[in-house]
């Protein structure tokens, strides 16, 4: 069996997440090798995915015609959407490893490093779909990943962290908040950003 | 007090009105998601209107607004609220029967209100629909609520008055007031009446009422009801007393403020816009305070806990409500407003505070209740943690779907072409919504499903069973 | 701590506690919805804005009833793109009479503020049996029945009319004597078309381009 924390290990996953826990509950990455081997290449692919969609076939925000964006846009899009990603896998990150003390959970920044990452990974592997950027369709894929995500974020927690599950479950629905309070504010600068005119061309 | 241990020894707390009212705020729950879920179908089949002016969309989306937030919330807060306000202050109720009678008056008026509305007696005033008579009879049930609620405070028998009831009394004082002040009319037959307002200060004084509606009842009430229920649980005080001090008096201060971001870019005075948004972005911090304090006070207490599935739901309340709090301020900023206005991005916001938030709360303080009022453990820890997940994918499911659907309405309804002419069309952006408008009818349908499960595993526990008696605690020296 | 102690007072004293928090929650009433109220442009008729005639505020009342307003609002805001695709932006001055406000807070259907003589009476009442019939992907509910009720069918639009003439609506007493004649034969439907191609007319299309300015200025 694999021991170190590697990509197939994420990968397996998949199959038996229970036994990814308990590898990884023995586990004390390094957080510039989890970053470095995993974090960074599941951070590449959704903007590398939505830049190849995007130029192919236009944004569909439903039935109509889809919108073109120029491709120097797309580029800055895409840059700005994998650096929005790397923020917000250190950020959440950095606010599990403050939250641990509270909840007596494992400290090194490695670990929440490679718990994140876990998290993260169906939603990168469900990034896939940004080759068809159809809002509607990147949707009906994106949201069981996201449930799937908090499954795997309330059953692996407590393990991997080495914190009870009750706690486990508290540090869960907080990180839950948290994610939650980042994809809005994501949502709504791109927003912002749009009515300043980066973006679609609009009448405002 | 003569011989306090005598008078005790006779007394009791009401808490056959608490049950009584739980029930009920069951009843509209389901009553109002199903009457949600099947607005949200008719959105997809027009079909399903059946040309029947008492279903038609225009009143039953009405009927759902209303069931849910009077029937459902506001039945559910009373019921807390009665609950609470005995303990922490450890006497009955003041007036009993006054009490009775808010807990049937309230149920009846919704009936009635909810099939007028049906009927077609509306005053169109967003929260505020149920025309003249009702809303004499909500005052009259408010102000005896107020008798109620204050006088049992008032002949307390504990020092200080806890937090919670601060939320609660808040509720109680201000919905009051905007409910007044936001009802002028001008009755003309028994069933009609105009507005005392005209146009844009109409739409001024219902914004200012619908916004803080929202604030003081979905957001204070509920926050009342965490802060009583989630340290009860914990067994643990509150975390920080000063942070609760400081959350309420600016919360209350500050959300009075923010109405007009409802208005942005409407035919009302600019500096009314600009000052909305800028108290709606101060009204972040007092929002985030109560959270704060509700998440670390159990987080400090964890060894009280058990695996508990009404916790779980308390607690993931409060990520929502840290959603929807921030979302709020959010969308309040006029670069964000001006794509969001008027689109289901709207929907969506209010959603995840109502069913994220209000609903799940509810849901944990329920599970936690409902085997206690009668003494008796829950039916089913696994059919409520199955509700625990319906209810997540169910709020996710619909938020993320109205994102889909706010964002593309208010880009595609914007976006111009090279030579600055409109790109697309109204009613295909419209078509274009059909399959979002799909998954929020899946997902309302899972909420609702959960919410019914719910509704059965309370069933099972309460039938043949009766509320049991509860005495206040005994004074002690120091209480005296 | 002063601030604490203070608190204590309050948290004891039940009746100083309702009246902190009427004290507080009122300042923001009382600075920001009460000017309002008393603001002259928020009460001007704009220029061309008159008061309903009988069968449009029969048809208003329709409106209501039916919570039209849940899915069309009733307010063009100062953008290009909305300017193009509507009309003339809404001015506080068109809604004086309006009682109460139909602004709507969703647009699950297009505005409507401007939609007055946009369409002949006979499209819309083709729309209004079956909107399908004109606009294939519609998802508006049918409203067959409006055709069959008399406008005048709870016999209210004189107590109606003297209530807003109360209100201060300029009505004559000549106005409200002759309004059950004009509302005589017309059905619920006449009475709603009436009032949709009122709407939006009382402020002439004029010259746009310094609306760009405009737009600019308030995108903050």
């Amino acid at each position: 069996m694999d021991k170190a924390f590697s990509f197939f290990l994420v990968l397996r996953l998949l199959f038996q997440p229970t036994t990814v826990f308990k590898v990884l509950s023995d586990l004390q990455p390094s957080s510039v090798v989890v970053f470095l081997k995993i974090a960074l290449w599941f951070g590449i692919l959704p903007p590398l995915f939505a830049y190849i969609g995007a130029s192919n076939y236009g944004w569909r925000l439903g039935n109509v015609e889809p919108l073109f964006l120029p491709n120097q846009t797309l580029v800055v899009i895409s840059i700005a959407y994998f650096i929005a990603l790397l923020l917000g896998f250190i950020s959440t990150s950095i606010v599990s490893r403050w939250m641990a003390s509270t909840y007596g959970a494992r400290h090194a920044l490695g670990v929440h490093f490679a718990m994140i990452s876990i998290v993260g990974a169906p939603l990168a592997l469900g990034s896939v779909i940004h080759l068809y950027p159809d809002v509607f369709i990147n949707i009906l894929v994106l949201v069981p990943a996201i449930l799937w995500s908090m499954y795997l974020l309330y059953r692996g927690l407590p393990i991997v962290l080495h914190t009870t599950p009750e706690r486990g479950m508290l540090m869960a629905s907080s990180l839950i908040g948290y994610f939650l309070v980042a994809l809005v504010s994501l949502l709504g600068i791109t927003v912002a950003l749009w009515s300043y005119g980066i973006g679609p061309s609009l009448g405002v | 007090m003569a011989d306090p241990a005598k008078s005790l020894s006779v007394e009791i707390y009401s808490d056959r009105i608490v049950t009584v009212l739980v029930m009920f705020s069951i009843f509209w729950a389901v009553l109002g998601m199903f009457a949600g879920v099947y607005v949200a179908a008719q959105l997809i089949w027009p079909e399903l209107n059946f040309d029947n002016p008492w279903i038609s969309f225009g009143r039953l989306r009405t009927f759902h607004t209303n069931v849910v937030i009077f029937g459902f919330a506001v039945s559910a807060l009373m019921g807390t609220a009665y609950y609470s306000v005995q303990r922490t202050c450890h006497v009955r109720l003041f007036a009993p029967n006054l009490a009775w009678f808010t807990c049937w008056a309230w149920q009846i008026a919704i009936l009635l209100g909810g099939l007028s509305l049906l009927g077609g007696l509306n005053t169109s005033k967003e929260y505020a629909e149920l025309e003249w008579p009702f809303d004499i009879a909500i005052t009259v049930v408010w102000v005896c609520f107020a008798i109620v609620f204050f006088g049992t405070i008032a002949k307390r028998r504990i020092k200080e008055i806890y937090i919670s009831n601060w939320f609660y009394g808040g509720l109680i004082i201000v919905i009051a007031m905007l409910h007044i002040v936001n009802s002028m009319e001008l009755p003309v037959t028994l069933t009609k009446s105009y507005s005392l307002y005209a146009g844009a200060q109409d739409a001024i004084v219902q914004w200012w009422y619908g916004h803080n509606a929202v604030g003081f009842l979905l957001t204070g009430g509920f926050l009342g009801m965490m802060y009583y229920f989630l340290p009860k649980q914990a067994e643990r005080p509150i975390w920080s007393y000063r942070l609760s001090i400081v959350a309420f008096w600016a919360f209350a201060y500050s959300y009075i403020w923010a109405g007009p971001h409802h208005l942005h870019f409407n035919a009302i005075p600019e500096w009314v816009q600009n000052l909305g948004v800028i108290m709606s972005l101060i009204l972040l911090a007092p929002s985030w305070a109560s959270m704060v304090n509700g998440i670390m006070t159990v987080s400090t207490a964890w060894e009280k806990l058990r695996t508990d599935p009404a916790l779980k739901f308390i607690v993931l309340a409060l990520a929502f409500y840290g959603l929807a709090t921030f979302e709020g301020p959010m969308m309040a900023i006029k670069s964000v407003n001006v794509i969001s206005h008027f689109t289901d991005w709207t929907v969506g916001h209010v959603h995840s505070g109502a069913l994220g938030w209000n609903a799940l709360i509810t849901f944990g303080t329920f599970y936690f209740l409902v085997p206690r009022l009668v003494g008796a453990k829950l039916y089913s820890v696994r059919l409520a943690n199955i509700h625990f997940w319906m209810a997540l994918a169910g709020t996710i499911l619909y938020i993320v779907a109205m994102w889909g659907a706010g964002v593309s309405q208010g880009v595609l309804w914007l976006a111009l072409d090279q030579i600055g002419e409109l790109r697309y069309s109204f009613t295909d952006i419209m078509a274009a919504m059909n399959p979002y408008y799909l998954l929020r009818f899946i997902a309302g349908l899972i909420f609702l499903l959960g919410a019914m499960l719910m509704a059965f595993n309370f069933s099972m526990t309460i039938i043949g069973r009766r509320t049991i008696a509860v005495r206040p605690p005994m004074l002690t020296e120091s209480m005296a | 701590m002063n601030g604490l102690e203070l608190h204590h007072r309050l948290e004891n004293n039940i009746g100083l506690l309702i009246f902190g928090i009427l004290f507080v929650t009122s300042i923001g009433g009382l600075v920001q919805i009460l000017p309002s109220l008393f603001q002259e442009s928020l009460k001007t008729p704009g220029v061309n804005t008159h008061v309903y005639k009988p069968l449009e505020l029969a048809g208003r009342d329709v409106y209501i009833r039916e919570g039209c307003n849940t899915c069309h609002s009733q307010q063009i805001r100062p953008l290009v793109a909305e300017v193009e695709r509507y009309g003339s932006f809404s001015r506080a001055g068109e809604f004086v009479y309006d009682r109460p406000f139909l602004w709507g807070s969703k647009r699950t259907g297009p505005d409507l503020h401007r939609i007055g003589g946009k369409y002949s009476d006979d499209w819309h009442r083709i729309h209004l049996m079956n909107p399908r019939d004109v606009v294939p992907n519609s998802i508006m509910p049918s409203y067959p029945w409006l055709a069959e009720r008399d406008a005048n069918h709870n016999q209210d639009i004189v107590p109606k009319l003297r209530g807003l003439q109360k209100l201060g609506h300029p009505y004559t007493q000549e106005d409200i004597n002759n309004a059950p004649a004009e509302l005589e034969g017309k059905t619920e439907m006449d009475a709603l078309i009436a009032y949709l191609q009122v709407l939006g007319t009382a402020y002439p299309e004029g010259d746009l381009s310094w609306l760009i300015f405009y737009s600019q200025e308030i995108c903050l």
